[in-house]
């Protein structure tokens, strides 16, 4: 699915945005030296560690030695992230060319992660202090349930039966961009609002946590500081205890937003307090480079057009309305149909189709899933012939001109026009023309140049 | 019997078995010390799983008695955190390494004859391919794999049609097999199983700088293979064994039905029983020369 690569790579953009400082402030943390490598391009991540004990700077050519013909523009894109996110730093030598090395820090820390492993700043709680723990799959029932009551109360607050506690001027932010209000209606969905909810968990969750911490920017609380406890929160482990006390006073406020979203779950001893985190929590960092962990699915699509979900989740039903007609709700199966109507209604939202397949692709019920496709071929075909049926045209900006002095003159600027790409219509009878916007600067100086 | 994998993770993600050779023959007189190789072979390890949240790693000892198991990082517990000295699955490798040798040691019976003898490739091979079948077929989601042999006991000619078997069972499931060869020769078997296979053989020069060798050459996870040149090998020493005697031969006789390789002539292909003519004359015969592997 692209958007999530999109909204991953945007949250890698946010480390990469920060100053030079804050970068090399962030890579003393080994957590956060690991679950940036992880985040990088396979290639990148080869050279990083083919770098990890070398103290010298390095020629790209020897690098480059390496790099087969039709690896060129990886390789490329390998480096420029790399050198974006100050792992590599480049100098120039006139004799050797240019020539990378390591982040100092960086590599001291990798370095030291490899051999010695890495220490969290803090101990699960023993046992005997915690008594009863909740077992996995209990604790990702929680967390399912909070991020499904969060995300419903983000569409829709009326909708939701249970509030979470987050305040309203949060949820706010989280809905800019996501929600839009006219006076006195009802919030509406923005495009991004619905490609928000077609979206797997995963990322979601990077575009809520992107919202947050870029919010927090705005109350002045250090971005880099959160970077890093949510990077270093994803290598603690699920289904574990850690003392509250452990954290400061910035990171106990947001572990408890982080709490509303479901990312860990708070419970109170007697004495002391403590967090667990959830599968969200963990797979914070993989999802950063591609969303592999999937969830059941519960939607079977028919040749027929009909659409049948096994599930009991209002969110779910929520999101099918946004393209198919409901036929039927029972308690735990919806039944509906995908209909032209629906899927204009879709495309008119904004929503592509091909978001639509990926969206029954990934949620297909496991039986479903086995087979390939998993979504019929008619199906999936029509859903694409739908959505080109509203794309007939297609804009071009552009220029037009008319009034010219004489027949030599406009046959020259066709001509030119012609030979640069650029002619878009012609009308030789009355001497008009148009022009792509592209080609129009290279056009008045032709037709300049010909007075 | 198709085993190419249908779904995968993300590209890198990879599943690393590696062969770690512990015939004590071998370490007694290596010029490495074994535990300067372990804790390259650690560093490396650590390395791979550090990439990718999902990469995988499987150990499997080679002795010179038996094979096993010694490390599996999908059923390990905690993955990230450790003591502060080493990071927390070494020590468990490690304790299972050190059992898997006493045991290898109980196994022996005496009776050593000259030079080094050779440890049970052949049947960590066999374990690793198993091991990856079994992987195959758990779900529709699962990691690259490839074979890491980290070798350096000189080849036991008896286990050849064991060995090859093995390879071209890798073959035919797209598994690679990279070898790390750290003994004085090179290793035919490893030369032909990489050759085969498309892995990467290599034998390191300096031995003290076998983490840099492992990780240039081997950390590199299969879809970086495409857009990257490894080092290729020179020249494959393709020469097989005989079935008769075990003897690495460079010419020698093919049984025309089965393809069995003798290093002399015999009456009944003892593969499978097919009768020969006599031969017409002892050197005319021999025009047999040494069996290229197909493809």
């Amino acid at each position: 699915m692209p958007q999530v690569r999109i909204i991953a790579r945007n949250f890698m953009d946010m480390v990469a945005a920060l100053p030079a400082m804050k970068l090399d402030h962030l890579y003393q943390n080994a957590f956060i030296c690991e679950a940036i490598l992880r985040s990088l391009p396979p290639l990148a991540k080869k050279y990083v560690i083919q770098m990890c004990y070398i103290e010298e700077t390095i020629p790209s050519k020897s690098l480059e030695e390496w790099v087969l013909p039709d690896g060129l523009s990886k390789h490329r894109v390998a480096i420029d992230r790399l050198l974006q996110l100050r792992i590599f730093s480049e100098s120039f030598d006139r004799s050797t060319g240019t020539s990378y090395r390591l982040n100092p820090t960086f590599q001291e820390n990798l370095q030291k992660l490899i051999t010695y492993g890495a220490v969290l700043p803090r101990e699960p709680m023993p046992s005997s202090v915690t008594a009863r723990l909740p077992s996995l799959q209990e604790l990702e029932n929680y967390a399912m349930q909070k991020w499904e009551c969060f995300l419903l109360q983000l569409i829709n607050s009326a909708q939701a039966e249970k509030m979470t506690n987050i305040s309203p001027s949060m949820m706010r932010i989280f809905q800019r961009g996501l929600l839009t209000q006219r006076d006195k209606e009802a919030p509406r969905l923005t495009e991004s609002g619905f490609q928000f909810l077609l979206m797997d968990t995963n990322a979601q969750l990077w575009y809520i946590i992107r919202e947050y911490i870029s919010n927090s920017e705005e109350i002045g609380v250090d971005p880099a500081d959160l970077i890093s406890f949510m990077l270093e929160l994803s290598f603690h482990e699920t289904g574990q205890a850690y003392n509250m006390n452990t954290l400061d006073e910035i990171q106990r406020s947001t572990i408890k937003d982080l709490a509303d979203l479901g990312l860990v779950k708070l419970q109170q001893g007697r004495k002391e307090s403590w967090f667990i985190p959830t599968k969200l929590a963990t797979n914070l960092s993989v999802s950063l480079t591609d969303s592999s962990s999937r969830k059941e699915g519960y939607v079977m699509v028919e040749t027929n057009f009909r659409l049948y979900a096994y599930s009991t989740s209002k969110l779910h039903s929520e999101i099918l309305r946004l393209f198919s007609r409901v036929e039927y709700q029972l308690p735990n199966l919806l039944v509906g149909a995908i209909t032209k109507e629906s899927l204009y209604n879709a495309f008119e939202n904004g929503i592509t189709s091909e978001q639509i397949i990926s969206f029954l692709q990934q949620n297909a019920h496991p039986r479903i899933a086995e087979r390939t496709p998993s979504v019929p071929e008619n199906v999936m075909d029509q859903i694409r012939l739908w959505e080109t049926d509203l794309n007939r045209i297609e804009m071009t900006p552009a220029h037009f001109y008319d009034e010219f002095p004489s027949r030599d003159v406009f046959e020259a600027a066709c001509d030119f026009a012609r030979e640069s790409g650029g002619l878009l219509w012609e009308d030789s009878k009355k001497m008009r023309l148009v022009v792509n916007t592209e080609v129009h600067l290279q056009m008045r100086e032709h037709l300049r140049r010909q007075k | 019997m198709a085993s190419a994998p249908s779904k995968l993770y993300a590209d890198d993600v990879s599943l690393l078995v590696v062969l770690l050779d512990t015939n004590p023959f071998f370490w007694s007189s290596s010029p490495l010390p074994f535990s300067k190789f372990i804790s390259h072979v650690l560093a490396f390890l650590n390395t791979t799983l550090r990439l990718h949240q999902l990469n995988q790693v499987v150990v499997i000892a080679t002795g010179y008695n038996c094979c096993d198991y010694i490390y599996d990082s999908s059923s390990a517990t905690n993955q990230s955190s450790g003591t502060g000295m080493m990071p927390a699955f070494c020590s468990n490798l490690l304790e299972k390494l050190d059992k898997f040798v006493t045991r290898d040691e109980q196994l022996e019976k005496g009776g050593q004859e000259g030079g080094i003898a050779s440890s049970l490739l052949s049947g960590s091979l066999s374990m690793a391919l198993c091991y990856i079948q079994r992987i195959f077929r758990s779900g529709p989601l699962h990691p690259h794999p490839r074979i890491l042999c980290l070798h350096g006991s000189p080849d036991g000619p008896e286990q050849y049609v064991a060995i090859m078997n093995a390879i071209f069972s890798a073959q035919r499931s797209m598994v690679p097999i990279d070898s790390c060869y750290i003994g004085a020769q090179n290793s035919a078997f490893l030369q032909q199983a990489s050759y085969i296979t498309g892995g990467v053989y290599l034998k390191p020069q300096i031995l003290d700088g076998l983490f840099q060798y492992l990780s240039t050459v081997y950390a590199t996870d299969l879809h970086s293979r495409g857009s990257l040149q490894l080092p290729k090998s020179v020249g494959v020493d393709f020469r097989a064994s005989c079935f008769c005697h075990k003897r690495t031969i460079d010419m020698g006789y093919i049984c025309s039905v089965c393809l069995s390789i003798f290093c002399m002539h015999h009456k009944k292909c003892s593969t499978c029983g097919s009768v020969f003519g006599q031969a017409q004359s002892d050197v005319a015969s021999t025009s047999n020369k040494r069996k290229t592997p197909d493809t």
